[in-house]
């Protein structure tokens, strides 16, 4: 198996210090399910995903509740909300991040993925971020050696 | 070695109380030191665990967490914001008296986690501020969990060990006394919180076009959910003349829903609450261990002391102590270290000892509502509104809770003079 730098990473991060709305357009721009947050020295504080973008969005009582499909939206409300979090720290929606270093045996990191509930992890050298790995990338480049 | 036992207890009260660590994790620290000091040994302290109170509490669990996935609970408590029509006081009713109900024939931590969820969303759509709502639905949930031996953790523990009491003779003794004072609490709160729920006519319209039972018709096994769930019910009423525990009734139950009603039994085991079963080991420990060192007979010593031996006096002291107990640390604990007090303390009078019950059940219970950490429910619902972005602060539970306490105990008091004493 190639080493991780092998395969296609993308350097998908935001500081620490940035808000809601600059995490959710980096996620966009780099069309990638998940990115990094960043602390000092380039050190991973943090992962910032689609679910976190959605506990942002709405409600956090919906996390609770398992039958929705009466609920009718109110795009007011809605917007209000999209607004208000907009300027939060990132920080405050950020998930414990999981790494894995850029020397991982591919074992390992389909045993990280498999074990976490995000779609791309973050790759450290010398615990610094060198960029986001995309499971769908690593499954292909798994898949490629065959 | 009693010196010790005691620091043990108190030390652990005191965490679970100062919310320093996870209560499980200080109850079984707690239970792990007082067997290796040896203030009770390994064979006592599995005899210790009350195995029908967890027992009970699993197999409500499983029912439960089967029948929610139908939506069932989701419905009935859309079609209670569908009847109030937008009125502050058919809402703030028809909520504690659905609440109260849940919790008096399911339990009440099991109720706030089905009601308060969708609470936040019915407040969204009626544009009111959730927390009043909450906040009787948690007290309505303390006070109608009175009201029956699985209502409330404390009546579960009282009602497994001492099995003399069956499922009727604490809804005869406790039912009446819980209405009386969850329809007085409600008029209160009520009259609290009757301005903030104020509804505008075109929110209240809103509601009565959602569609209630949407996610009910898309689920398989309603029917045979709720039978099973009703089943276990009336077999409750009926263990004394089956001649099987409460807890038989709940795992049997349990176990004809997983049979009938679960696809996957891995996912539908994941309702137990394992943290609170551990909780209630560790207790258990612990309590054995007071016992053992001859802790407990001195509490009751010292009760008998003070009342003089007086019927009135004890049973008054066990409601008021129980309730204060419950609001300074957690009814649960409180109740499990009370117990075997009363136990000693009726030994021997058997109508005199069930008086001293009813009032443990009715201070342990009610007490749960003077404060934020004095019960399970209430615990759970904070998370649930912190998580919501409503948090309710410890202030702000007493502001009101300590005042329904105090009516609560009051009502309890007359009832007791009246009826029991």
């Amino acid at each position: 198996m190639r080493t991780l730098p092998d395969i296609k990473l993308v350097p998908a991060s935001v500081p620490s210090a940035a808000t809601f709305l600059e995490a959710a357009e980096a996620l966009t721009k780099h069309s990638l399910p998940t990115i990094a947050v960043v602390g000092n020295q380039q050190r991973v504080v943090g992962l910032f995903g689609g679910e976190d973008l959605l506990r942002g969005l709405f409600p956090g009582y919906l996390a609770e509740l398992r039958h929705t499909a009466f609920a009718a939206d109110d795009p007011g409300v809605l917007a209000e909300r999209a607004r208000a979090v907009s300027s939060q720290p990132v920080e405050k929606y950020m998930r414990k991040p999981v790494t894995v270093d850029v020397e991982a045996s591919a074992i390992h990191v389909a045993e990280r993925f498999l074990h976490c509930d995000f779609a791309a992890l973050a790759v450290v050298e010398d615990e610094r971020f060198v960029g986001m790995l995309n499971r769908a990338d690593f499954c292909r480049a798994v898949l490629r050696q065959t | 070695m009693e010196l010790v036992t005691g620091l043990i207890f108190v030390a652990a009260l005191a965490v679970i109380a100062f919310e320093w660590v996870h209560r499980t994790k200080a109850a079984l620290v707690g239970a792990g030191l007082v067997v290796i000091v040896g203030a009770i040994d390994e064979d006592r302290a599995i005899e210790a665990v009350d195995w029908a109170t967890l027992g009970l509490l699993t197999g409500m669990m499983v029912l439960v967490g089967l029948t929610e996935r139908t939506g069932v609970f989701t419905y009935l408590a859309l079609r209670v914001a569908q009847l109030s029509n937008g009125r502050p006081l058919r809402l703030v009713f028809l909520l504690a008296g659905v609440t109260g109900l849940l919790s008096a024939f399911l339990d009440n931590l099991t109720a706030i986690l089905l009601v308060v969820p969708i609470t936040f969303l019915l407040a969204d759509v009626l544009r009111v501020t959730p927390i009043p709502l909450v906040l009787v639905e948690v007290l309505a949930s303390n006070i109608g969990g009175t009201a029956t031996l699985i209502g409330d953790p404390p009546n579960i523990m009282i009602g497994t060990h001492r099995r003399e009491l069956s499922f009727l003779d604490f809804i005869v003794n406790l039912a009446p006394v819980s209405l009386v004072t969850l329809l007085a609490a409600t008029t209160l709160l009520y009259l609290v919180f009757r301005r903030e729920l104020v509804v505008h006519p075109e929110r209240a319209a809103e509601i009565q076009r959602l569609d209630a039972a949407r996610d009910m018709r898309k689920s398989p096994y309603v029917k045979r959910s709720l039978a099973v769930l009703l089943g276990t019910i009336v077999g409750f009423f009926l263990h004394t003349l089956l001649h099987v525990e409460p807890a038989v009734v709940a795992l049997v139950g349990a176990t004809v829903l997983l049979v009938v009603a679960a696809d996957d039994v891995e996912d539908a085991l994941e309702r137990v609450e394992w943290s609170t079963i551990f909780f209630f080991v560790g207790l258990f420990v612990m309590v054995g261990a007071l016992e053992e060192q001859g802790l407990i007979g001195e509490v009751a010593d010292l009760v008998a002391d003070v009342t003089g031996g007086s019927t009135v006096g004890e049973g008054l002291a066990i409601l008021w102590g129980a309730a204060a107990g419950s609001a300074l640390v957690d009814n649960i604990p409180f109740t499990a270290a009370m117990i075997p007090v009363v136990d000693e303390l009726g030994a021997g009078d058997e109508t005199f000892q069930d008086a001293n019950w009813w009032a443990l059940a009715l201070g342990a219970c009610f007490g749960g509502n003077a404060t934020l950490i004095a019960a399970a429910a209430n615990v759970a619902a904070a998370g649930v509104a912190e998580r919501s972005g409503h948090p309710i602060s410890f202030g702000r539970f007493i502001a009101i809770g300590l005042p329904v306490t105090l009516l609560s105990l009051a009502i309890a008091t007359v009832y007791l003079l009246l009826f029991q004493l």
